[in-house]
């Protein structure tokens, strides 16, 4: 077993470097010209130049790509004489339009898009397993065919408008809840609550189409197995049947794929964090791919790589503790 | 100096009888309601993600300078604070006064207020003020600030505090002189109007013990009536009061309100609504900006949201460079520009809320140096193409220039910003042109490389959109700037146009002459030079729209900057 | 005679699909005593399966409708209210399924399972007791080393040790009736063997009653001691299992035994089988479900194809069947068909 880790986590090692050196090349054959995207008004040719210097765009990519990796280890140093700054290991690298390094800025922005996932991903998990199982204990019945409506209506919907439409809804037409305004849960709980409820709800109901559909399926196969009549012909409880011998068949492959779901959600939910101002990861990222402000881009694609890879293995290990069958002899 | 009336077309009326009301003090403009009271809180809402530039040094926005310099950055001299002409007026901010010009304006003195003191409380002297002018000079990490420090300063090769050899620090000190409280500027040529120049907050003073370079955008000590609280990116700068600003300092920042709240990253599809809405602490808000679907809503439906929204010329004129070289024949310029439907233009790219119609490149915010231009024979007011007049002057082309008139029929190289809205104007372009016989070989540039790629010498256009703002409230920052060889932004081509050299002297005279009402009229008729020879088509005064919430006072549109003067709306 | 242990009057199961009502089970009716063994025969598609899941009411109650009795000891299973029936299940009833590998839950130990067989109607019972119990039932059905497998999954036994757990199960709380539905039909042919005998020998031990479900004449021939052949839903011929063997008194049946494989005949190697397919149970003919395999029908053709024939008990013989061929005429092939 600690093998099968060491082995995984070595591949995703490699592969986060690939990722990060991807990124680079990527940025590389952009059109548009960073240094130019922060010249302000009185543009001139020469001063983009300068800007080409200081920001580093200068050099040949692929020596950028190894101070950043340098950096990594050692902290990276910045500018000459007086005005010099550094900033020390691990270190992404340094936003010159947010003025602040970028682990630092990751640091910041990362526990956001965390709460948002996690508060998220428990509100989609109920909602989809339990109208799911709704569904398939009421096969035929209109709650099964309610359940499938907004399964189906759900998952083609755009995360912008009903985002947009949650908060027309609560904050202007009803005025329920006031506009989302992040706090910390540490510093104000109940504004972080208000805020996030918002965009909360708007994931669940979106993800929660899809695993409404994986349950049900999942339920109505995992009733016709025999395992589940021999249940019966013992003569347990119908509760009983459904939570030890329906649900827990039907929920190795959801709780695996919810895992994933979660992983990539880690990695930013850009439209979420931009309708209901989050000052989040993904907000952070878009930000830098419209500013090409590539520490930035490096920085939170390298986060969201580590958590897909990283989620890929625990996925791995969690369907062996979850499935017998799967198991390594 | 003299308040001048706006002598107005029809469609200055709007802005005429909003400025108006507000002419004259410092009342607001949403129709009096008794004085303005200390207290609350202010909020200003916006979907970007920071200010870019709290370093006094690195601030060249509109928005920007005019949130930083009414809260937390005083200059030597400032603009007055007040709506109308009358905020285009200069007074002394930290100076006593607008300062003393001697040597014909090579040299300028001011003399520095008393009780005068950053935010924890230490004075603010002479050597604080000359330490802010010189980290200008640091190019390499003050970036994007205003560059004029440097080109007006009688210093060589001075890198900045940074990294100045004792020498090169030595030579700086000799520009910038500090003498006690007086601070003396030694220019390379004569400025006339440097006391307009000193407004903007590269001379704002910086303590050298707390410059921590490119990082002090995010901490910059303030000399102002506020200080930072608290700053998050994509969250909420908040200021709150400077307890260590001598009120009796500062005859313009009235500071009353106790705190104002900067939010970042609001979602603007609901930011118009919830301004229309105007509820609970959306009272105490102001917005800059209005969603082009809302505008009718706003400003066309109810009379009390009507009430709390501006519709208002900012610092901006889009016009048309046209390069001389190429197409050196006067009718030439005159068909084309006399072809173009500019009601069309002006609504592929939005609609009249985007501006009126310019009769020049000065507009009349700058009101000492505007006046209404006359334009081309035939050019039509409401904007739409005067064919007939057009195919005349191609016509006569023919015969006086056939070789440029050639050269347009054959095909003009346009050159434009590849986005939606240029995509739009292109096909009118050539629909408008083609009708007289002109053709357009359309070029689309990269957005973010359009102004490094017409600005380059090498880059053959015939036909370049150009914008531009004012530095400051003087046309020595437009007419200059636009049209002459040493003006940083000259995209005309024009310095082999016969007038030129008497344009340039002209120029010149204006430039270096101190009676400021006299120097407007200068302004003026050097305007319409350009326009009788329309080395540029005038295009757009452009304009921009706000709103705020009820219970926010002196909501004035400044007129400098074209934004809210920040520091000193009040809670009603 | 003795009062059956259970008695089945008059069976009929319908399930709604959407392509049509299908009548998987009509009209069946028999007996079974304790210590008896009954051995229920057919192809797929036969009925044999329903009637079994019938009598535990496992089908499926939104789409089946059952009429009918199953009286389980003077107790009408179809009737009973739910608590009831789950007492019954596991209980006095036991069942063992075909598969065993997908007849077991994957995601416990083989001791958990047995344990929450003998905890549902045990559930005061001490976790010492249980255990004890477990291990030995491991050990009687022949499960060697119990006590370290007894915490092993499934999957990591032989096909047939899985069945033997399942056997485990359903034997664990001495159920008075046993029903097998194919209890062999997925394990190699020797293991089949040793499954059967360890059947017979628990039956011997515990006096229950056993129904076997099969499609092998050879199973039945094994361990049962009588006989009910099924063909599209209907039971065509009952009979105890000396004289179905020697006095086969249908013609399915006769066409069953042809198939048979026998050690000691000359058509070892080839199986004969019954030419054409069973019937569609949503589009039953009319008349004789047989009648288009069947190839005795000479003298009775018009009776064959208008009217289902009634299971009547055959003169000369302990069998019932149903055909409509006289007595005579079923006995005499009868008789010739089992010589073949």
């Amino acid at each position: 077993m600690l093998l099968f880790i060491t082995r995984r986590l070595l591949f995703a090692l490699m592969l986060l470097l690939a990722v990060s050196l991807f990124t680079y090349l990527l940025f590389s054959i952009l059109p548009a010209d960073p240094a130019a995207l922060t010249c302000g008004k009185n543009c001139k040719p020469e001063i983009i130049a300068a800007n080409r210097v200081r920001l580093g765009y200068d050099k040949p990519i692929l020596e950028q790509y190894w101070n950043f990796l340098k950096g990594i280890f050692v902290g990276r140093d910045y500018g000459t004489g007086a005005a010099a700054f550094s900033c020390p290991a691990p270190s992404l690298g340094y936003s010159f339009s947010q003025h602040e390094c970028v682990t630092t800025l990751i640091a910041r922005t990362f526990p956001v898009t965390a709460y948002l996932s996690i508060g998220a991903l428990i509100m989609w998990m109920s909602l989809g397993v339990g109208l799911g199982s709704i569904a398939a204990l009421k096969k035929g019945k209109w709650q099964d065919k309610a359940a499938t409506t907004f399964s189906a209506i759900g998952v083609s919907l755009p995360t912008f408008y009903i985002g947009l439409l949650v908060l027309f809804s609560f904050c202007i037409w009803l005025r329920i809840l006031p506009f989302p305004k992040y706090e910390s849960p540490f510093v104000n709980p109940g504004a972080f609550f208000t805020t996030m409820i918002l965009p909360w709800s708007t994931l669940a109901v979106l993800s929660a189409a899809s695993y409404t559909r994986l349950t049900r399926n999942g339920m109505l196969e995992a009733m016709n197995e025999d395992f589940v009549r021999l249940g019966i012909a013992k003569g347990l409880q119908r509760r009983t049947i459904l939570r030890k011998y329906v649900l827990r068949s039907a929920l190795v492959p959801i709780v695996t794929i919810a895992g994933l779901d979660f992983a990539a959600l880690l990695g930013g939910a850009i439209i979420t964090e931009s309708v209901f101002s989050l000052p989040g990861m993904g907000r952070m990222s878009i930000r830098a791919v419209v500013e090409s402000d590539l520490p930035v881009l490096v920085g939170t694609t390298m986060v969201a790589a580590v958590f897909i890879v990283l989620a890929n293995v625990i996925v791995d290990i969690l369907y062996g503790v979850l499935d017998p069958r799967v198991r390594a002899k | 100096m003299t308040k001048r009336r706006i002598i107005g077309a029809v469609s200055f009326a709007l802005v005429a009888s909003v400025l108006a009301a507000a002419c004259g003090g410092g009342s607001d403009s949403s129709g009096g309601d008794g004085t303005p009271k200390k207290g609350g809180t202010i909020r200003i809402l916006t979907s970007g993600e920071q200010i870019a530039h709290l370093d006094p040094q690195r601030n060249y926005t509109g928005t920007d300078l005019a949130f930083a310099g009414s809260t937390m950055h005083r200059s030597l001299t400032s603009y007055k604070y007040e709506a109308g002409d009358a905020g285009s007026e200069i007074a002394g901010d930290l100076a006593t006064d607008t300062g003393t010009a001697s040597n014909e304006g090579k040299t300028w003195a001011f003399t520095l207020r008393d009780g005068i003191t950053f935010e924890d409380g230490s004075a603010i002297t002479c050597a604080d003020v000359s330490y802010g002018v010189s980290r200008s000079f640091a190019t390499d990490v003050i970036t994007d600030g205003p560059t004029y420090a440097i080109s007006y300063i009688d210093v060589e090769d001075y890198p900045g505090p940074y990294k100045a050899t004792a020498e090169q620090q030595t030579a700086y000190d000799k520009a910038v002189v500090c003498d006690g409280n007086t601070i003396t500027f030694n220019l390379k040529n004569p400025v006339a109007d440097f006391n307009y120049t000193t407004t903007m907050l590269t001379f704002s003073p910086v303590p050298k013990a707390k410059d921590n370079g490119e990082g002090y955008d995010m901490n910059p000590v303030s000399s102002g009536p506020y200080k930072i609280e608290s700053y998050e990116v994509g969250k909420a700068l908040t200021l709150v009061r400077n307890e260590n600003w001598n009120a009796e300092s500062d005859d313009l920042r009235k500071a009353y309100a106790d705190s104002i709240v900067y939010e970042f990253g609001l979602e603007e599809a609901t930011m118009d609504e919830r301004m229309i809405a105007d509820a609970g602490d959306d009272q105490f808000a102001v917005s800059e900006g209005i969603q082009p679907e809302n505008l009718q809503t706003i400003f066309e439906g109810d009379e009390a949201v009507k009430a709390r929204a501006i519709d208002y010329y900012d610092p901006f004129v889009s016009y048309t460079n046209l390069n001389n070289e190429t197409l050196s024949c006067y009718e030439v310029r005159k068909a084309i520009y006399l072809a173009l439907d500019r009601e069309a233009l002006r609504k592929a790219s939005g609609g009249p809320y985007t501006g009126d119609f310019a009769d020049g490149f000065v507009k009349p915010a700058l009101a000492l140096d505007y006046a209404k231009a006359t334009l081309p024979e035939g050019l039509n007011e409401d904007g739409s193409a005067n064919v007939e007049a057009a195919q005349a002057a191609a016509d006569e082309a023919k015969t006086k220039c056939p070789d440029v008139a050639a050269r347009a029929a054959s095909g003009l190289n346009f050159y434009y910003p590849d986005t939606p809205i240029w995509q739009k104007a292109l096909a009118i372009w050539q629909d408008n042109l083609g009708a007289i016989g002109f053709k357009i070989k359309p070029e689309a540039v990269e957005p973010s490389q359009y102004w490094p790629t017409v600005m380059n010498p090498e880059t053959e256009y015939d036909i370049a959109r150009g914008g531009w703002a004012p530095d400051w409230a003087n046309a020595s920052t437009v007419i200059p700037e636009l049209f002459t060889t040493g003006g940083g932004f000259n995209l005309t081509r024009n310095s082999k146009d016969a007038d030129y050299a008497e344009f340039e002297s002209l120029v010149n005279a204006a430039r270096t002459n101190l009676d400021r009402t006299a120097q407007g009229k200068q302004w003026q008729e050097l305007n319409q030079y350009v326009v009788d020879r329309l080395w540029a088509l005038p295009g757009t005064f452009l304009k921009a729209q706000s709103i705020w919430g009820s219970k926010v006072g002196n909501t004035f549109q400044w007129g400098p900057f074209g934004a809210f003067c920040f520091g000193n709306l009040y809670v009603k | 005679m003795t009062t059956p242990l259970l008695s089945v009057e008059n069976l009929n199961v319908s399930f709604a699909t959407p392509d049509g009502v299908v009548r998987a089970v009509t009209d069946v009716s028999f007996r079974i005593n304790t210590g008896e063994t009954l051995g229920i025969v057919g192809e797929s598609g036969s009925g044999k399966s329903v009637t079994a899941s019938s009598l535990l009411r496992l089908n499926n109650s939104v789409t089946a409708s059952t009429s009918g009795k199953v009286l389980f000891d003077g107790t009408d299973v179809l009737t009973v209210d739910e608590d009831e029936m789950r007492r019954i299940r596991g209980q006095d009833i036991a069942m063992v399924f075909q598969d065993p590998l997908s007849a077991l839950n994957p995601f416990y130990t083989v001791g958990e399972q047995i344990s929450e067989a003998y905890l549902v109607h045990h559930p005061k019972a001490s976790k010492s007791d249980v255990r004890t119990r477990v291990l030995e039932m491991l050990e009687k059905v022949g499960i060697p080393n119990p006590s370290k497998r007894i915490d092993e999954y499934p999957h990591e036994f032989s096909g047939g040790m899985r069945q033997r757990i399942v056997i485990a199960i359903a034997l664990i709380n001495s159920p008075r009736l046993l029903i097998a539905d194919e209890p062999t039909t997925a394990l190699d042919v020797t293991v089949q063997a040793q499954i059967l005998d360890l059947m017979k020998d628990l039956q011997q031990e515990t006096g229950m009653a056993i129904i076997l479900i099969t499609h092998d004449l050879g199973v039945v021939a094994e361990v049962a001691d009588s006989a009910l052949v099924m063909y599209g839903g209907r039971v065509v011929e009952r009979a105890d299992v000396m004289s179905i063997f020697s006095v086969p008194t249908h013609p399915y049946s006769w066409g069953l035994l042809g198939a048979v494989g026998s050690l000691d005949t000359s058509t070892r190697g080839h199986l004969a089988t019954i030419p054409g397919t069973p019937p569609s149970l949503i589009s039953l003919p009319n008349g004789c479900a047989f009648r288009p395999r069947c190839s005795h029908q000479e003298g009775v053709e018009s009776k064959c194809a208008n009217n289902v024939p009634v299971l009547r008990p055959i003169e000369g013989t302990s069998s019932e069947s149903a055909c409509h061929l006289a007595d005579h005429q079923l006995v005499s092939i009868g008789q010739r068909s089992s010589r073949s």
